[in-house]
């Protein structure tokens, strides 16, 4: 092996444990590109569902004896059905336009949805067991952890899924009207409250899924939402706000960008040219790689 | 926020002008008692230390609140981030004076002028684009200092934060054992702040900001600078942000990451102008003074039930219900029983 190979075969690693990451990154951020792309909400609280999700994880596995990855439907349905209440009580005011107001209900919301999980959970860090967790595969010459080979597995194929089901089906297309013209669509016979509740629903059972993904290598606690919600964020605009691809390619966008500065400048300030880059992005590029340019 | 009252004042001047001046009055007077009240609680017997902290926390909060009023109440900006401008207020205050000797009064202009320049900055890279953007814009320069400041120990203490080189009772270094003199002090940032609203409502600029903020099209059709007067207004408020941020630092004598840039912080700026009512010059002084109340209520029922975090709960819910139920907050409330009742 030559000198260069050598040298560079951390940042290889780097790159590759990035895009691992940066697929669960895209898996918290797809949810939150659906909501922002059908009804132009913001869910600052998306993160705190996606705590909860890891909670999923954590009682399935601790009390339950349930392999994380098995609890995924039920992760899936819990964070849903508490989406759609979510969306009957507060968001349903907020659709069609991003406004301090909304933004600030679900600050607001995400809080509360903080404070309940310390109360019932206590803020000590909590982990899930998965059969996964541990066990190291060697790939030519680079170690990759399986649990985070699996979840970018099941990132990539949710990320598939909702494509799909946003292109291929009869609900996918209500949606997108609904998305574009809600006058119109309610005259052709849709009914926007419902089609809007569903969709708010699947991007909270996406956070749900995306938790449970995420606690069989990272532990929870709490605050978990608050951590996670900036990288989501950056994913999203990075990638298109509104886009589903977009925002999981953003999210391995974003992962390679951390691993890569964590490898080759300091990891206590992994994050930093993530956030100088939305800073760029938005001044430069707002409709990210994949939105619309009316974005 | 006075829309119908100046409809009615289109169509029947004199019947306008008398009520409006007699609310100014009442206003007058009613912010003269206040004052006078603050000012005298320190002579009196029954007041301890401890009643007076609670009470600079509040016009210290105010002041704060007053400052974010002016770029989201007025200008409809959504900064999620002003924490950011009280830190560098903070941190440029205690770095200045604790490795050089610099007092406060020279060192609150050093943090002016650094907060001024990032909000030049964030504000030239995401003004131009819609709402959102400014707000995500204005997470991550928070997050960013965050990572920055706690990662450059040697300047800024990192995790644990920064302690102020406490020299005893000294007006030239703003120290004081006692929580007095940030009684006055904090009096003078409400009252200054207070004006600098009010002139700000009355002001050319107010009027385009307000334009701004109800609708950028139709301002921009009437021949606003959208661009421009957003800038002003962030960077007025930036700087009153770092100003007031030096009050904090003298009467707490001690910031960290999570205190400066992090986001209860950042609501708890947000929460005096919701509270009281966004927009208006009343609205953070008395939102301030109700979200003391209810923190400190709250804080002495948490430790009472030995449950943490209820605070964090109670400031959650008050967000959602202030946004849902009375998005004009208190003085909002009053408004609209004023005119109902009449």
């Amino acid at each position: 092996m030559s000198g260069l190979e050598t040298a560079m075969l951390p940042v290889m690693q780097a790159v590759l444990s990035g895009i691992l990451v940066g697929g669960v990154y895209g898996l918290l951020s797809i949810g939150l590109s659906l909501a922002f792309g059908v009804m132009r909400i913001v869910n600052f609280a998306h993160g705190d569902m996606v705590m909860y999700g890891m909670y999923v994880g954590v009682v399935g596995s601790t009390i339950l004896g349930i392999d994380p990855f098995l609890a995924l439907p039920a992760s899936f349905l819990l964070m849903a059905v508490l989406g759609a209440l979510q969306y009957r009580v507060v968001f349903r005011r907020f659709v069609g336009h991003t406004t301090l107001n909304q933004l600030l209900a679900a600050i607001g919301l995400g809080l509360a949805l903080q404070m309940v999980a310390q109360l019932i959970f206590g803020v000590d860090a909590r982990s899930a067991h998965s059969i996964f967790a541990g066990k190291y595969d060697l790939i030519g010459p680079f170690f990759l952890a399986r649990a985070q080979i699996v979840a970018f597995g099941v990132a990539g194929v949710a990320t598939i899924l909702v494509e799909l089901l946003l292109r291929k089906t009869q609900w996918g297309k209500a949606v997108r009207a609904v998305a574009d013209n809600i006058e119109a669509a309610e005259i052709v016979g849709l009914k926007s409250q419902t089609i809007n509740l569903t969709a708010f629903a699947l991007s909270c059972g996406l956070a749900g899924i995306a938790g449970t993904v995420l606690v069989t290598y990272y532990p929870t606690d709490p605050t978990k939402g608050f951590t996670l919600m900036p990288i989501a964020l950056i994913a999203t605009t990075i990638g298109g706000l509104g886009s589903i691809g977009g925002a999981f390619l953003g999210g391995i966008f974003c992962g390679v960008i951390q691993q890569t500065t964590a490898m080759l400048w300091n990891s206590a300030l992994q994050d930093v040219p993530l956030y100088v880059l939305l800073l760029v992005f938005i001044a430069f590029r707002p409709m990210g790689f994949f939105g619309r340019r009316s974005e | 926020m006075d829309a119908p009252a100046t409809e009615r004042g289109a169509s029947d001047p004199a019947a306008e002008r008398s009520p409006r001046r007699d609310r100014e009055r009442r206003a007058f007077i009613y912010g003269f008692v206040a004052i006078a009240v603050v000012a005298a609680l320190p002579t009196l017997p029954f007041v301890n230390d401890y009643l007076l902290a609670v009470v600079v926390r509040a016009l210290i909060f105010i002041a704060l609140g007053q400052a974010w009023n002016v770029v989201a109440g007025i200008g409809g900006l959504l900064s999620l981030g002003h924490g950011a401008f009280l830190g560098l207020g903070c941190y440029a205050t205690g770095i200045l004076f604790n490795d050089y000797g610099l007092p406060p009064w020279l060192g609150v202009w050093v943090g002016a002028l650094l907060s001024l320049a990032v909000a030049l900055v964030m504000g030239t890279m995401t003004l131009r684009m819609r709402g959102v953007f400014f707000a995500l814009a204005t997470i991550a320069v928070s997050l960013a200092l965050d990572q920055l400041a706690r990662h450059y120990v040697d300047l800024t203490g990192g995790d644990n934060g920064l302690a102020l080189k406490f020299l005893g009772d000294s007006l030239w270094f703003m120290q004081s054992r006692t929580p007095t003199p940030f009684v006055y002090a904090g009096l003078v940032f409400v009252i200054a702040y207070y004006w600098i609203t009010r002139w700000v409502l009355g002001s050319r600029l107010g009027l385009q900001m307000r334009a701004v903020r109800d609708d950028e099209v139709a301002a921009a059709a009437a021949g606003v600078g959208v661009f421009r007067t957003k800038l002003l207004g962030l960077l007025l408020s930036a700087v009153m942000t770092s100003v007031a941020g030096t009050l904090y630092m003298q009467s707490y004598q001690a910031i960290d990451p999570e205190t400066a840039f992090g986001l209860s912080q950042a609501i708890q700026l947000q929460l005096p102008a919701l509270i009281g009512g966004l927009g208006t010059a009343w609205g953070p002084i008395v939102g301030g003074a109700v979200m003391i109340f209810l923190s400190e209520a709250t804080n002495w029922g948490s430790t009472k039930l030995g449950v943490a975090g209820i605070d964090i709960l109670v400031y959650g819910l008050l967000l959602l219900a202030v946004v849902m139920y009375a998005p004009k907050g208190i003085m909002g409330l009053f408004a609209a029983r004023a005119r109902g009742g009449r």
